[in-house]
């Protein structure tokens, strides 16, 4: 009588177990942080903030893997932009993230060869990095961001005003 | 066996209690085998052979070249590399989908949603829920009699009511197009042909006029076609439907004040306000008058608590400007302007973190303090009336500045005495005087008469184009207008360019042209230094006149240049601080100015017009001409 006494228990922990685990990855998600992404409104000046679902830490995620990866998926956000009935200033059409990296509270962002097919002028450049500084600085931990493209550090884009070969802050606007 | 029997009829429902032990155990295995999958997208068949499957459902690898066409024929691009976490996908609205491995939460934009199961490696590639892939690209996979299509989805239908008015966003996964097919008093249908749905059903709305909205599937599995009915209360009048040539398409309706109570509009929400920015006070000065040159009498090196502290002993007032090489070459070097090495040249040798100290006279008027350092150390220059002190720490620091001007004995003393300009009458909003800025430079110019124009562009670099009209052009010709005024008024002018060349060489680096085009005004200790371009967007919105700075020697020189050109007929922009290279790189006020953009067509016509191209150098000149008024040096035309 005792072991298939012990047999119903086990077996019952198991449905309980197996149930538990049903429900918690069926269930609804739990809440998300959400985190601001910023853009250039069409006056050149002006940040307009909208804000995306940032799934939560993950248990086996350090600290540092959890910056980087905010920061990439702040790029992602902040390269793409509002939707498209929202009027804004943005990237060059097909401009990606090839890369994050974050050395100490400096952010650094590879950026496909599509950033250097702008439309001229100051407005559009100054636009884009405005919102992507802001975006990636208001991560807590990172206060500057530096621009590569395709893994090169430039001084500026080809026929461009905007200079690239330091950090951007917050303070440069 | 009896004790399962016992068992069995204790519970009676083995089968039940370990369904979903089993279904648990089936999700939680390794995916199957992979296979293949062919599916027709917009007319032609893609090939899926990264197709794997995962508690019933089917996962898409991200290397799939198959996939890789999807995406590109869905204007999406994909963000992930072996070792990351996260997959990104940015859809073509633009939306990112971010998926990450083994987590089956994902986010769309602003929402987290849970999908079928949680992406997963397979070696190094990275396998996501097909399904949740295809929705975020608003298609579907529909499959009868053994064909496969990845049909586009008319995948929202958004009201938004206004005070008049309420209008319906249609967004597809393809090219919208709103056919009216029925069309009554009370009702309307409209067919999207080439896209399916998943939002078939009846909605009730009963406001703002639209009493319900049905959406119904029609066509066929390669021909879809969705009906969408609006049935409406009397006296709403359906608009003509705004097809936009692209995903998405406005349907609108005219309500009767009748049907409009009033209720909150469920208007677009408008996006929070840009973040105020911290309210340092720019500080504006006059820069103090030339006098004969310093003496370098000698330069100490002595350890510091956090390093080592570097005295450079100045008599006279004297400029300096600082530069570092990129490591690892961990040099930098300090020139101070109009002044004397006393005695011979300085060699030498230290511990670190300073490795060497060489001084030298390396031109009549120049005295270079060149240091060789032990890594990128941080480096903090305080200026005294004694000379010029550095303070180098001990740690290595990252993205440090590399380069840096300022003032020292007299020149630094009248930074303290000059006037601050916190805001000049008339020159646009208080905002525009709240950046922050550090100290300015108090850079002495040299020739107080001198003005440097840069034309923007020229050369192999024509700038922006517009209507077969280049910026070079414009530029070059406002720079000429504006050189001819100055020049009546007394001051000397140097151009950075004089016909359509380059600055530095043809096909240069943006690097060698912009610094070509400081390097002149630098060199020749210009007053001020005035950069003249035309502005450029992608479509035909922005317009108006802006004027571009970087540091704090530029914001009363902006304010006035910037007031006159308030009046130039086209809209003021006012001054925008930016991260601009020449203006950054000018040792002396600068100023960018976007006169106004080639891609508006009104902005355009004024650019084109002689008139408006001389009125536009006239309100330059009178903007000098004002600054040097308020901020007057010994030497420089009477205004």
């Amino acid at each position: 009588m005792r072991s298939p006494r012990l047999f119903f228990l086990v077996v019952l922990l198991a449905i309980v177990a197996a149930g538990t685990w049903y429900y918690l990855s069926h269930g609804a998600p739990g809440a998300s942080e959400t985190i601001p992404i910023y853009y250039t409104k069409l006056d050149g000046k002006t940040l307009g903030e909208m804000r995306v679902s940032m799934r939560p830490r993950q248990a086996d995620e350090s600290a540092t893997e959890r910056l980087h990866n905010v920061v990439l998926y702040a790029a992602v956000q902040a390269i793409a932009g509002p939707p498209n009935d929202v009027q804004a200033i943005r990237f060059p059409p097909g401009t990606r993230v090839l890369e994050a990296n974050v050395n100490g509270s400096t952010a650094s962002l590879d950026l496909s060869k599509n950033l250097e097919q702008q439309a001229g002028g100051t407005f559009g450049e100054n636009g884009e990095f405005k919102a992507l500084a802001y975006t990636i600085t208001g991560i807590e931990g990172i206060d500057a961001v530096q621009i590569l493209v395709e893994g090169n550090r430039l001084e500026t884009l080809p026929g461009g005003n905007f200079e690239l070969d330091q950090p951007l802050h917050r303070s440069d606007w | 066996m009896s004790w399962i029997n016992r068992f069995i009829a204790r519970t009676g429902k083995l089968a039940s209690l370990l369904s979903p032990v089993l279904a648990a155990l089936a999700i939680a295995l390794p995916a199957s085998a992979d296979s293949s999958l062919t599916a027709t997208y917009q007319g032609h068949a893609i090939r899926f052979t990264h197709v794997s499957s995962r508690a019933g459902a089917p996962a898409i690898g991200v290397n799939d070249p198959g996939f890789a066409t999807l995406l590109n024929d869905a204007g999406a691009l994909l963000t992930w590399k072996p070792g990351e976490r996260f997959v990104l996908i940015t859809t073509s609205v633009p939306l990112v989908v971010s998926f990450a491995i083994g987590d089956r939460r994902y986010d769309a934009g602003p929402i987290s949603l849970r999908a079928s199961f949680a992406p997963f490696l397979v070696g190094d590639e990275a396998y996501l829920p097909l399904r949740e892939v295809l929705r975020a690209l608003d298609l579907a996979l529909r499959e009868a009699n053994g064909v496969a299509v990845l049909q586009p989805q008319l995948a929202t239908l958004d009201m938004r009511q206004g005070d008049s008015r309420v209008t319906l966003f249609a967004h597809g996964g393809a090219m919208l197009h709103a056919r009216v097919v029925q069309e009554s008093s009370a009702s309307i249908t409209y067919a999207f042909d080439g896209v399916g749905t998943t939002l078939a059903g009846t909605r009730q709305v009963g406001t703002g006029g639209i009493a319900s909205i049905t959406i119904a599937n029609a066509g066929t599995l390669r021909e879809p076609s969705t009906l969408v009915t609006i049935q409406f209360e009397s006296g709403t009048i359906a608009e003509a439907p705004q097809n936009t040539d692209g995903r998405d398409v406005l349907l609108v309706f005219d309500v009767p004040a009748s049907a409009n109570p009033q209720q909150a509009a469920a208007e677009e929400a408008s996006p929070t306000p840009e973040p105020p920015p911290d309210t340092a006070s720019a500080s504006g000065a006059a820069s103090a008058p030339a006098s004969g040159p310093a003496i370098v009498t000698g330069v100490t090196v002595e350890p510091a608590a956090d390093g080592v502290s570097v005295a450079i002993a100045i008599t006279g007032s004297a400029t300096y400007e600082w530069h570092r090489l990129r490591e690892p070459d961990n040099r930098f070097w300090v020139d101070i302007e109009n002044a004397q090495l006393q005695g011979p040249p300085i060699d030498q040798n230290a511990s670190a973190p300073v490795l060497s100290v060489r001084v030298r006279q390396v031109d009549p008027t120049t005295v270079r303090v060149a240091l060789s350092l032990s890594g990128p150390k941080s480096l903090a220059f305080t200026s005294s009336a004694d000379g010029l002190g550095i303070a180098i720490g001990t740690q290595d620091v990252a993205d440090e500045l590399r380069s840096g001007s300022g003032g020292v004995g007299g020149a630094n003393a009248a930074v303290a005495v000059a006037p601050l300009e916190q805001s000049e009458p008339g020159t646009g909003s208080s905002d525009d005087t709240s950046w922050k800025f550090g100290p300015r430079s108090g850079y002495v110019a040299n020739n107080p008469r001198l003005i440097v124009i840069d034309p923007g562009h020229g050369g192999s670099d024509v700038g922006t184009m517009h209507g077969g009209v280049s910026e070079a052009q414009l530029t070059l010709d406002m720079a000429k207008r504006l050189r001819a005024i100055l020049i009546d008024r007394g001051w000397e002018v140097k151009m950075t360019r004089e016909s359509d060349v380059d600055v530095y060489a043809p096909n240069d680096s943006p690097h060698d042209e912009l610094q070509a085009r400081d390097d002149i005004a630098n060199k020749a200790g210009a007053r001020l230094f005035v950069s003249i371009h035309a502005n450029a967007f992608i479509n035909s919105g922005p317009y108006g006149t802006t004027t571009y700075i970087s540091k704090p020697d530029d914001v009363a020189f902006a304010h006035f240049v910037e007031s006159h050109l308030a009046a130039d007929g086209t809209k003021d922009d006012g001054i925008i601080k930016s991260h601009l290279y020449v203006t950054l790189h000018a040792r002396m006020p600068a100023v960018l100015i976007e006169t106004a953009f080639l891609t508006n067509p009104g902005d355009y016509a004024l650019l084109t017009s002689a008139v408006w191209r001389q009125k536009v150098a006239q309100e330059i000149a009178d903007g000098i001409g004002q600054y040097a008024q308020a901020y007057p040096v010994p030497n420089q035309p009477a205004q």
